[in-house]
């Protein structure tokens, strides 16, 4: 073997040390879940379209099956296959400026296109406002669309503590969801199993916290781009058995990486935080930029969002009211600022990368204030690159990678005088 | 002074209102800003305070950049930009009532970045006229009048507070009866000036603004209704920070016979209850008047509401004119063109302006465009 295989063996080898293994069984998690979902249309079986941050528990008690648009919208995003989506919208009238995942979603539910041939068509409709107001817009198309009922769950935003008049709105309308789904699924609501529910829900979604916090380690097992992967189980499915199996696994897998000290990076001498949505039709590309500056992204404020805060009641609607309205989102400036400081002292970070995305206001109006803030509490500098987390055609791939090559450097030279 | 000085004066300030603006404090007055028709403006007005509307300006940014991305409406960026510039300095405060993602955040930008005495927040559920919301929409009502009551350090007792309600809903009839009088009496007033008698309201106390109203239809009562030979139109969106748009189809021969726009017909919908307490009966207008498409509503759709209104009206064709980067009026556009063109046959237009690259010359050959399709010419 000549120096130069042996170099090539000894990376590759490397490389298989680092990769993580967990992402198979997630993989293998989430394809059942798509082909069970798929099979599922047609049949007596109640499918309902839910977002992001709506509470999923109720539909799995009553065992109606959760899809989520916006998951789909991240794979189609990933595959490079939201911009046609995107453009079937389009030319149906709806504007280039909305989000890119309600445009994708519409585009995927007239043509049935993107890599899974679409989503299964939904029986009903669940919305929740937690994460923006866009959503409740896109979901009225939706019914429209396919004709079917829409239970919208409207968590009014929060500034400072959650008061208790929208706490109560909140919980009367869990109410209003239990008897929803009641009329719609034609089952009577079982306490005992909501509890167990989201009994699950809460433990995995503190599974998902110990994960991500394993990253506080250097170096740090996993980026955020694994995370971004990793989290489809906990948005999707969270309330199941299955779910909190694949967390325990993974949970594991990262606390044996942090004893034996394996890095996802060959070389970690940058942590960053990142901000946003993932740019998902360009993971690979900025994976492999940041990896070369042996920057870390080892932590993020959208893959932390599924990490609930445990309340303190003896109700469960009510509990599940309360996580559900104080998100991550749904609060005000310096809220945001708090949980950004807290991630940055937590992980040790030495700057943020913050993705202003040209799709989500909620998430990126208010980031120029933020970065600001970030730096004065905490003296580390901060980035702000334009893109959009699914449309591609707003997205300048030299501008953008060649800003965050000289933040980096940047870092490097303070790091010098400092 | 007659209707038409009244009204051009009118129409003078809605050209550029922040002159006439800067003048209301040294007139005593304390202006409070507020940005959506949802702002319960009975309840700043009971205060002692004046709630004026801003509605952007046609300007190029300069300090808003720092804050705002491009891709958020022009009416957040210009009025930021003009508040950052200290041009709204004679403002006491502002308030922010929830309805969109860019308002919601606007008000900690604008918070964390000016410094004005008050600063005010009203949290709106979106599922209005459901039962559900009304306890908290009370509750929010509520809430705001305990958050004015703070910053003056005294009460605001009901007795005003219903007194407000009483000159708020004179006002509502007044404009309903002037809306009215542009379609009973063609050519007396035609659909500029009504908006302009409408629009002037939001920079002067109420009582003034009902005295105005008071007079033009006094005027407008007495003069002969004549015929007109222009194209009906009805106009459906957000807001007009200036009167370009209903000057070009004035004189491109077209008439605005109702309109769909929360500085017009939305505004003024729907009356505060006076036979019950103040503070419900407020939750309740807010919670039951004509739909913002930043809000949801089941009791009457939206869709159903604009189709009646044209039919009511007799346009020949819709000008949809909108914000750049509105989500919650975009999302609405293709549902709502459809049905007019498939129900009503009623073709539409959607024009979008953004005010810091305001351009009268495009406006014009598209209005002139879809008005000659409609005229079929
Ligand atoms: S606007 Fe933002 S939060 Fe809302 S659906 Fe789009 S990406 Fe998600
Ligand atoms: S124009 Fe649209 S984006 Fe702007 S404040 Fe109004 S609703 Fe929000």
């Amino acid at each position: 073997m000549s120096a130069e295989e042996h170099r090539e063996e000894r990376d590759k080898e490397d490389k298989e040390r680092r990769r993580i293994k967990s992402g198979a069984a997630m993989r293998d998690l989430m394809t059942k879940y798509y082909m069970e979902a798929k099979a599922a249309e047609g049949t007596d079986r109640h499918i309902a379209w839910i977002t992001s941050g709506g509470p999923v528990e109720p539909l799995i008690a009553f065992g109606v099956i959760p899809v989520y648009p916006e998951n789909h919208g991240a794979m189609c995003g990933a595959a490079h296959m939201n911009v046609e989506l995107c453009e079937v919208a389009e030319s149906r009238g709806f504007s280039r400026d909305l989000c890119s995942y309600a445009r994708g979603d519409i585009g995927s539910a007239i043509t049935r296109g993107g890599p899974i041939g679409g989503l299964p068509r939904p029986t009903f409709l669940v919305c929740c406002n937690n994460i923006c107001n866009t959503v409740f817009k896109w979901y009225e198309e939706l019914s429209r669309f396919f004709d079917v009922p829409l239970f919208i769950f409207d968590t009014p935003f929060v500034r400072g503590d959650l008061p208790s008049h929208h706490l109560d709105y909140a919980r009367r309308q869990m109410e209003e969801y239990i008897s929803f789904l009641e009329r719609i699924t034609g089952r009577e609501y079982d306490e005992a199993r909501f509890v167990e529910v989201a009994a699950k829900s809460l433990y995995a979604s503190g599974l998902w916290a110990e994960v991500l916090a394993c990253n506080q380690h250097r170096p740090a097992p996993m980026t955020c781009f694994d995370a971004f992967i990793l989290m489809a189980p906990i948005v999707t499915l969270r309330g199941t058995q299955e779910v909190v199996d694949f967390y325990q696994g993974l949970l594991k897998e990262m606390r044996e990486r942090v004893e034996q000290g394996i890095g996802i990076l060959p070389s970690e001498k940058y942590r960053l935080l990142w901000d946003n949505i993932p740019v998902w039709y360009e993971m690979r590309n900025l994976g492999r930029l940041f990896m070369e500056l042996e920057a870390c992204l080892v932590a993020d404020t959208y893959t932390s969002a599924w990490t609930f805060q445990e309340v303190e009641t003896e109700d469960p609607l009510e509990a599940m009211a309360a996580i559900y309205t104080e998100v991550y989102l749904n609060i005000n400036l310096e809220r945001m600022a708090d949980k950004i400081e807290s991630l940055a002292r937590r992980f040790e970070v030495d700057g943020m990368v913050m993705h202003s995305n040209r799709s989500c206001k909620p998430y990126s109006l208010g980031q120029y204030d933020l970065a600001k803030e970030f730096t004065r509490r905490t003296g580390k500098p901060a980035l702000i690159i334009e893109a959009d987390h699914t449309d591609s055609r707003w997205y300048n791939r030299a501008e953008v990678e060649g800003r965050i090559r000289d933040f980096v450097e940047n870092l490097l030279a303070e790091s010098v005088t400092a | 002074m007659d209707m038409r000085t009244v009204a051009g004066e009118c129409l003078e300030m809605w050209r550029n209102p922040y002159p006439h603006l800067a003048r209301l404090r040294d007139e005593g007055e304390r202006p409070v800003a507020f940005f959506c028709s949802y702002t319960p403006e009975e309840i700043l007005h009971a205060a002692g305070l004046t709630p004026v509307r801003l509605m952007g300006a046609v300007r190029t940014i300069t300090h808003a950049d720092a804050h705002l991305q491009a891709y958020c409406c022009s009416l957040a960026r210009t009025d930021l930009d003009m508040a950052l510039a200290g041009e709204l300095d004679f403002l006491e405060g502002a308030v922010f009532a929830q309805t969109c993602d860019t308002m919601m955040r606007l008000s900690d930008i604008w918070r964390r970045n000016t410094s004005f005495p008050f600063h005010g927040d009203l949290v709106l559920p979106i599922r209005m006229g459901e039962e559900i919301s009304l306890p908290f929409l009370v509750e929010e009502v509520r809430r705001f009048r305990k958050q004015v009551e703070d910053y003056l350090g005294q009460r605001i007792w009901d007795d005003a507070l219903e007194e407000s309600i009483h000159v708020y809903n004179r006002n509502r009839r007044l404009a309903d009866r002037l809306y009215r009088m542009r379609r009973e009496k063609p050519g007396v007033l035609d659909g500029l000036m009504a908006t302009a008698c409408l629009v002037a309201g939001f920079w002067m106390r109420r009582e003034k603004h009902n005295e105005l109203l008071h007079q033009i239809m006094e005027d407008a009562e007495a003069g002969e209704a004549g015929d007109t030979e222009r194209l009906p139109l009805l106009v459906s969106g957000s807001v007009c920070a200036t009167p370009d748009l209903y000057e070009l189809l004035a004189e491109l021969d077209a008439e605005v016979v109702d309109d769909d726009l929360c500085c017009g017909h939305r505004y003024f919908d729907a009356y505060v209850d006076e036979s019950i307490s103040p503070e419900e009966a407020i939750a309740r207008r807010l919670w039951q008047r004509v739909n913002c498409p930043a809000k949801h509503q089941c009791l009457e759709d939206r869709a159903e509401r604009l189709l009646r209104q044209v039919g009511d009206s007799g346009a020949r064709g819709v000008v949809f004119f909108l914000q750049s980067f509105c989500e919650p009026h975009l999302f609405d556009i293709p549902y709502l063109r459809n049905r007019l063109q498939e129900e009503l046959g009623v073709p539409s237009l959607v024009l979008e302006s953004e005010l810091q690259s305001f351009s009268r010359g495009q406006l014009r050959t598209r209005l002139q465009a879809f008005l000659e399709t409609i005229r079929g010419v």
